[in-house]
């Protein structure tokens, strides 16, 4: 079977290569400037993200939320297998933790409202958020981070997020609004649910740690 | 253009509302009738539009694939919505939002565009299929996901070729390209071939089968019914742009023939069901293939009903006998199922008048010669795989008709109406044609009945590596050619 | 010459991923395949929006031209999508192991 993948890998990188070579001279594109600015933002991505092929931003909050929903479903009923130890961090690093969560929520925050104008947005930004919360749980433990925060309203916050993506939607796309006000609490919106998501992830996977 | 827009945001937008607050079902209902009525507003067509300003927004246009594709959505939800009434809200709110997402793809005329549902529809089949937890549900839908992964992978690679040298993301700006270019023509071939995975066609997408035949009840009539048909769709947008026409013919005959192969010899029923989608594809994509995309779309709502219909049927009489195999099946069945099977056999035969008939002889109207005999002998191998059901069709009490009876009035519906639609139809030659290959298929059955069945099932590595080496030599094809 | 250099590098990442893929028995090691493929195939995509000595594509940052900056909205499309799906397939790699017992793909076809 190795000779026919081989055969049949090389063929098709060897497909891709014959492309790649043939594609210059490349087209050229409209300015991006121009694009910006039809938008009334800075950044071109940002405008072409949540501006111009905003409908496919949206598709694509959705497949995130829903993959959520998913593993949410599927590892609902998981627990603790096994007695684990408890976490083994110094109390220098629990605590530096505690601290350093604060500047990353507020670099978060930062990010996501600075999407229209600088490089970032509300992806990087849940991702960030994501990260501080991994950071908690290194240093507290899964379980200890989970009690104090609350699921279920985390849930609702996201599918009201996404909610609320969607009637933003409908008002740039159906009834013409463009303004950098609707940019920001786009990217804000799409940081909570990506960050929750994020947070959802990591609390089903370790809390179905255990014996297999 | 913003009444189909409203339409399916208010259809993800009650999805997403059904899963919050667990009321899927009237989340469902809502939906539906939200989904009627916007698709009142805008039928039967509504001109391309670009959302968010040409060149690079997203074209959006309501033509007759997007008729076709609403009309199919919203008429098998409400016939899964009946048949599985008593499943629990989360169910529901998602089969909303799949829904949703196929009434998304069905207006879209955007390369990437068609990338995003194909991939949202994939992943909600996922949840969908494994979500009563059987083991074997999960492992196929496993298999689904990494099957479709890589055919996702290859699709984007030929979007950035295609992107790379032209730009343009559109269909209708594409179809002004330059194919003799060998970048185009490569990524045409990867597009294509991504969209074949995503499709479910014989060798490039073998995670159809067990996905479709593990999948519950409801789940298997929607995805045979419905998002099959996102892939058909994407391709003929393909071959709307690029003419790769050849290709979707050879590739249709392909996957109708080696669906075939093992839906005669299938004896589960409903991993029979989903081989047969498997080579019903074929009849779609030589609808595609010969340049006639309309009667490629009837084909394909036509097929969407009875395939539902069937679906629906073969839960309810597992469910009934509490029995997967086609033999073990004998003794009785609620009288539903045995309506829906035999109705559904009926209309998959092509046998009029429902509605399988005047889709067949719309395929063969405008055909050369040989596709004519491609066509019969499609026509033969399926009504040989289906006589396997005539021996179970006893019916006893039963319950659960709602969903079954809907969709039987769909297909009669259709198929009278089709009758009128095509012209021709009232001569004996085609009711000719059409009888006399269900006849010798049956005979066929009989004759193989005895004979035991030697077909081995690929294994994941194998599937993979048959998607790849496939699409190498569909690409090779493309290039060439 | 940059933009040559990428594009070639995702086409042998995807490569990679496409070989783990289907030589791994082990089904965490073909979603890491899986996953190094759609590096790949972001990476490409990516890599097309390169203009030879151009400035990044935000407004305030400078005469001269600008790279393309829709790419870079479709990758940022195509990575959640990716992330999102491998999420999903863990999540039921982890059932099926809860279940089965196993990872290897080969048991996990033939104890049907």
């Amino acid at each position: 079977m190795r000779w026919a993948l081989t055969f049949g890998l090389l063929g098709l990188t060897g497909l891709l290569g014959l492309g790649i070579f043939e594609i210059w001279p490349r087209p050229c594109f409209p300015d991006p400037d121009e694009i910006a600015l039809a938008w009334g933002v800075e950044n071109s991505v940002a405008a072409i993200v949540l501006g111009q092929r905003l409908w496919d931003t949206i598709l694509e909050v959705l497949v995130y939320v829903l993959a959520m929903v998913g593993v949410r479903f599927f590892l609902a009923g998981l627990r603790w297998q096994t007695k684990l130890p408890p976490v083994a961090e110094t109390p220098f690093f629990r605590r530096s933790a505690d601290l350093l969560f604060g500047p990353i929520l507020v670099f978060a925050i930062y990010v996501a409202a600075s999407g229209h104008i600088g490089p970032g947005g509300g992806f990087p930004a849940g991702v960030i958020v994501g990260s501080g919360l991994l950071l908690l749980a290194l240093a507290k433990g899964t379980e200890q981070l989970a009690a104090e925060l609350y699921e279920p309203k985390l849930e609702g916050l996201e599918y009201a997020a996404v909610l609320a993506t969607l009637v933003l939607g409908a008002l740039v796309l159906i009834f013409g609004l463009r303004s950098a006000t609707a940019f920001v609490a786009g990217n804000i919106l799409i940081a909570l649910e990506v960050a929750i998501g994020a947070w959802a992830v990591l609390h089903r996977f370790a809390a179905a740690r255990g014996e297999v | 253009m913003n009444a189909a827009l409203l339409g399916i945001l208010s259809y993800l937008g009650l999805g997403v509302l059904g899963i919050l607050f667990g009321r899927g079902r009237l989340a469902a209902v809502l939906a539906l009738v939200a989904g009627g009525v916007t698709l009142s507003l805008w039928a039967p067509e509504f001109p391309e539009g670009f959302l968010g300003g040409p060149p690079l927004g997203i074209a959006l246009a309501g033509d007759f694939w997007a008729l076709g594709i609403w009309g199919l959505a919203l008429l098998l939800h409400a016939a899964v919505l009946l048949h599985g009434w008593k499943k629990e809200g989360l169910f529901h709110a998602i089969i909303t939002v799949l829904i949703g997402t196929c009434l998304a793809g069905g207006v879209s005329r955007d390369l990437f565009n068609l990338y995003i549902v194909l991939e949202l529809a994939t992943l909600l089949s996922v949840i969908l299929v494994a979500k009563e937890g059987r083991s074997p549900a999960v492992w196929a839908a496993l298999r689904y996901l990494l099957l479709a992964g890589v055919g996702m992978i290859l699709y984007l690679f030929g979007l950035g070729l295609v992107y790379g040298r032209t730009g343009l993301l559109a269909v209708s700006a594409l179809a002004h390209a330059d194919f003799s270019i060998p970048s185009i023509r490569i990524g045409v071939g990867f597009l294509l071939v991504g969209a074949a995975v995503k499709t479910g066609v014989f060798l490039l997408g073998l995670w159809l089968p067990p996905a479709h035949g593990q999948a519950p009840t409801e789940v298997s009539a929607l995805l045979s019914g419905l998002v099959v048909k996102l892939g058909v769709m994407t391709m003929a947008r393909l071959a709307e742009a690029f003419p790769v026409e050849p290709i979707v013919l050879a590739l249709g005959i392909l996957t109708g023939f080696g669906g075939l192969i093992y839906a005669i010899w299938e004896q589960d029923l409903k991993v029979f069901l989903a081989y047969s989608t498997v080579s019903q594809l074929g009849y779609m994509l030589l609808g595609l293939g010969l340049e006639n995309q309309e009667a490629g779309l009837f084909y394909a709502v036509a097929h969407g009903l009875f395939k539902g219909l069937l679906f629906l049927s073969a839960g309810s009489a597992i469910e009934g006998a509490g029995k997967r195999k086609i033999s073990e099946l004998r003794g009785g069945l609620p009288w539903p199922a045995v309506l829906g099977l035999a109705l559904g056999a009926w209309a998959i035969a092509g046998l009029p008048p429902l509605a399988g008939f005047p889709g067949k002889y719309a395929l063969a109207l405008s055909s050369p010669i040989w596709a004519k005999g491609i066509l019969l002998g499609l026509s033969l191998g399926t009504a040989a795989s289906f006589s396997k059901l005539l021996p179970i069709l006893q019916p006893k009490n039963g319950d659960q008709a709602g969903g079954i009876f809907l969709l039987t009035a769909a297909i009669l519906g259709l198929g009278i109406w089709g009758i009128f639609l095509f012209p021709g139809l009232w001569r004996l030659n085609p009711w000719l044609e059409a009888v006399l290959p269900a006849g010798a298929g049956y005979g066929v059955y009989l004759v193989l009945r005895k004979v035991p069945a030697k077909i081995r099932r690929l294994p994941l590595d194998w599937a993979i590596l048959s998607a790849l080496l496939t699409s190498l030599f569909l690409i090779a094809v493309v290039l060439f050619a | 010459m940059e933009a040559l250099s990428g594009l070639a590098l995702a086409v042998a990442l995807a490569g990679l991923g496409l070989w783990a893929m289907v030589t791994r028995r082990n089904i965490v090691w073909k979603l890491l395949g899986l996953n190094v493929a759609s590096g790949g195939s972001i990476l490409f995509l990516v890599a097309l929006s390169h203009r030879p000595g151009a400035r990044p594509a935000i407004r305030g940052l400078g005469p001269g031209p600008a790279v393309d900056p829709l790419p870079q909205a479709l990758v940022l499309t195509a990575i959640v999508i990716h992330f999102a799906t491998l999420a999903l397939a863990l999540a039921l790699v982890i059932i099926l192991t809860e279940h089965r017992h196993t990872q290897d793909a080969k048991r996990l076809e033939e104890e049907q």
